[in-house]
């Protein structure tokens, strides 16, 4: 075919005069976007706030009851000492809770784009896929971080404000000194990061393969429950050390009193198996799909 | 970059669907500063061809360089400097438009954020900026859809059947809206399946059928091969009218399957024969234009079988109104 002469070539202007991010640097401004999109969504907002403030309020409302919860780890020292409360949200959040936090982003991160049908809007603007999923991901764990850092300080705020900074029983019975028993409770709480960042793994491959939000919300939540279950059965021990909500009990080692690693070594291990394993099959089924219909 | 390097230039593009061939050995050159349209009914591998332009999938054969580059020298950099929509834009519903565009702003970078106003302006949506786009219109979000585009400071904007969807309104200020834009000194790639559209805002065309080009050139040529104007006749007596027609030659009158006659003719011709039933004294009820040439060509380019030939048009211009395209 002859291409017509009935236009003559003009002189290409000087590109756009400030000049745009390559590579990494994309992922980065894809990255600051998507954080600025979580930040505008009510859910997000709404969802830091309740891990805000839930934790005074479960206090307050402990705190005027006769009856104690007994029968779950730290329950019975929840009006002797303040510490005793982030301990006993910690294992009662590794439930369901946990998990339910990190999958409203991490399950709808990726659907909420082929809901509203804004694939295309975004990858018309010079960010390939790969750029665009790594500024998910990213996005979701950040959020994941967030959330167990707020919740994890607001339970210690509101334990050692509202019932005191009291010595805390060891799970071998000595009794730990506050200041030590502060920082063992955070990293408690952070020894949930890993496991909590697998279920964020766990939500953003279910909200990739399926593209529907309810399911990469409700996925993780089913899944840990199952799990849990599993778990709770009493089934085979090397299946058993390889769930995802195996992880969230390995805090207890540090409160024995002699410390023991093991279970946080496995556990992580194990988190990071769910993590790579999860974002592999999410990446490549994110590069492999048709997006155009989105 | 180089001086004269066009804004688009496909060579041998090929897209295939499992079996379906859904774009076929597309040749096809826009130049900078060009308004250039893609025309053909649905299902003619338009949009193909802008999905490819966008990076959203990959050709299986051929090469497309946007600016010079290919996506696999320089990436998604391929689309510095281009803007545009597939189909219809697509926003988050529970944001305000000025939400939207900082969102994606924040996406671009350069400075976009500062050229939001400016850009709510030049599609006259400054107003209802502040409304979230799930209350828009169709014709709303058309026009975000642009003001989005224009953000990126685009060299070549990409438009997928801007007018899609949109009441008569909404389509003239569309066009009102594109024809400012290409004044100002843009490249702009329209895909359309409307000839009007094209017609009236475009300079040059490659009209496409099953995958195949059928002809590309500008809108002035396409012009001069374009069949006589179709009209819808209704006379006080139409047996008599037909027999009247024989004796002239440039009008080609028939019956109309719908009733009525149909006439054929440039508009001087028509006039004669129209003067010449009055003098026979009958009388002309209604005359209405039924196909404008162009859109006569454009379906007879797009619904004729390619290797049948286009029938007069083609034999006239072979150079450039092709059946098969290499």
């Amino acid at each position: 075919m002859t291409t017509p002469a009935t236009t003559a070539t003009a002189p290409v202007p000087p590109a756009t005069a400030c000049p745009r991010p390559v590579g990494r640097g994309r992922v980065v401004t894809a990255y600051r976007w998507e954080i600025t999109k979580l930040a505008a969504q009510a859910r997000t907002r709404a969802t830091l706030a309740v891990c805000l403030v839930a934790p005074f309020v479960f206090v307050v409302l402990l705190d005027r009851q006769d009856r104690l919860p007994k029968d779950t780890l730290y329950g019975r020292w929840v009006h002797a000492s303040g510490f005793a409360t982030p301990l006993l949200v910690l294992g009662f959040a590794a439930q369901w809770v946990f998990p339910l936090l990190t999958s409203l982003v991490a399950g709808d991160i990726f659907a909420s784009e082929d809901q509203h049908g804004t694939w295309k809007t975004i990858l018309t603007r010079s960010h390939s896929r790969t750029q665009i999923f790594w500024a998910k991901a990213l996005a979701a764990a950040t959020f994941a971080v967030l959330l167990l850092a707020v919740l994890a300080l607001s339970c210690l705020a509101a334990g050692v404000l509202l019932v005191g900074h009291q010595p805390l029983e060891s799970l071998s019975g000595t009794l730990l000194p506050s200041g030590r028993t502060a920082g063992l409770v955070l990293a408690a709480w952070a020894s949930t990061l890993p496991p909590l960042l697998g279920f964020t793994a766990l939500g953003i491959m279910l909200s990739v393969l399926t593209r529907s939000s309810p399911a990469g919300i409700v996925g993780p939540i089913i899944l840990g429950l199952l799990m849990q279950l599993y778990a709770f059965l009493n089934g085979a021990d090397t299946i058993r050390h390889l769930l995802l909500v195996t992880p969230f009990d390995a805090w207890h080692g540090l409160l024995a009193a002699h410390p023991y690693y093991g279970p946080l070594r496995d556990g992580t291990l194990v988190s990071v198996g769910y993590i790579l394993i999860c974002l592999a099959i999410a990446y490549t089924a994110l590069r492999r799909r048709d997006i155009t219909g989105g | 970059m180089a001086v004269g390097v066009p804004a688009v230039e496909a060579s041998g593009l090929v897209k295939r669907f499992g079996g379906l061939i859904a774009v076929d050995h597309v040749d096809l050159r826009v130049d900078v500063g060009e308004v250039y349209g893609i025309l053909g009914p649905n299902g003619a591998g338009k949009t193909t061809f802008l999905r490819m332009l966008f990076g959203l999938i990959r050709p299986d054969a051929g090469t497309l360089r946007v600016f010079g580059r290919t996506w696999g020298d320089a990436g998604p950099s391929m689309l510095d400097g281009v803007a545009g929509f597939i189909e219809s834009p697509r926003f988050y519903p529970y944001l305000s438009g000025r939400r939207n565009l900082n969102l994606l702003a924040g996406l671009d970078r350069g400075g976009a954020d500062s050229r939001i106003d400016e850009v709510l302006d030049v599609v006259d949506l400054a107003r209802r900026a502040g409304d979230k786009v799930g209350g828009y219109s169709f014709g709303m979000r058309q026009r975000l859809g642009v003001a989005a585009s224009l953000l990126r400071d685009p060299r070549l904007l990409v438009l997928d059947e801007p007018a899609n969807g949109l009441d008569p309104a909404g389509i003239r200020d569309m066009r009102a809206l594109v024809k400012r834009l290409a004044a100002g000194g843009l490249t702009v790639l329209l895909s359309s399946h409307n000839m009007d559209e094209v017609e009236e805002i475009c300079d040059n065309v490659t009209i496409m059928r099953t995958g195949r080009v059928v002809y590309h050139g500008s809108i002035d040529q396409l012009r001069a091969q374009a069949p006589d104007p179709s009209h819808r006749l209704m006379t006080s007596d139409d047996e008599q009218a037909l027999r009247l027609a024989a004796g002239h030659r440039a009008v080609a009158v028939s019956v109309h399957p719908d009733g009525g006659l149909a006439l054929r003719a440039q508009a001087a011709d028509a006039d004669a024969y129209i003067i010449a039933l009055g003098r026979s004294n009958l009388a002309v009820r209604a005359l209405h234009l039924e196909i404008a040439p162009l859109e006569s060509l454009f379906f007879m380019l797009t619904e004729t079988d390619p290797e049948a030939g286009f029938g007069e048009p083609a034999q006239t211009q072979p150079d450039t109104l092709t059946g098969v395209t290499s």
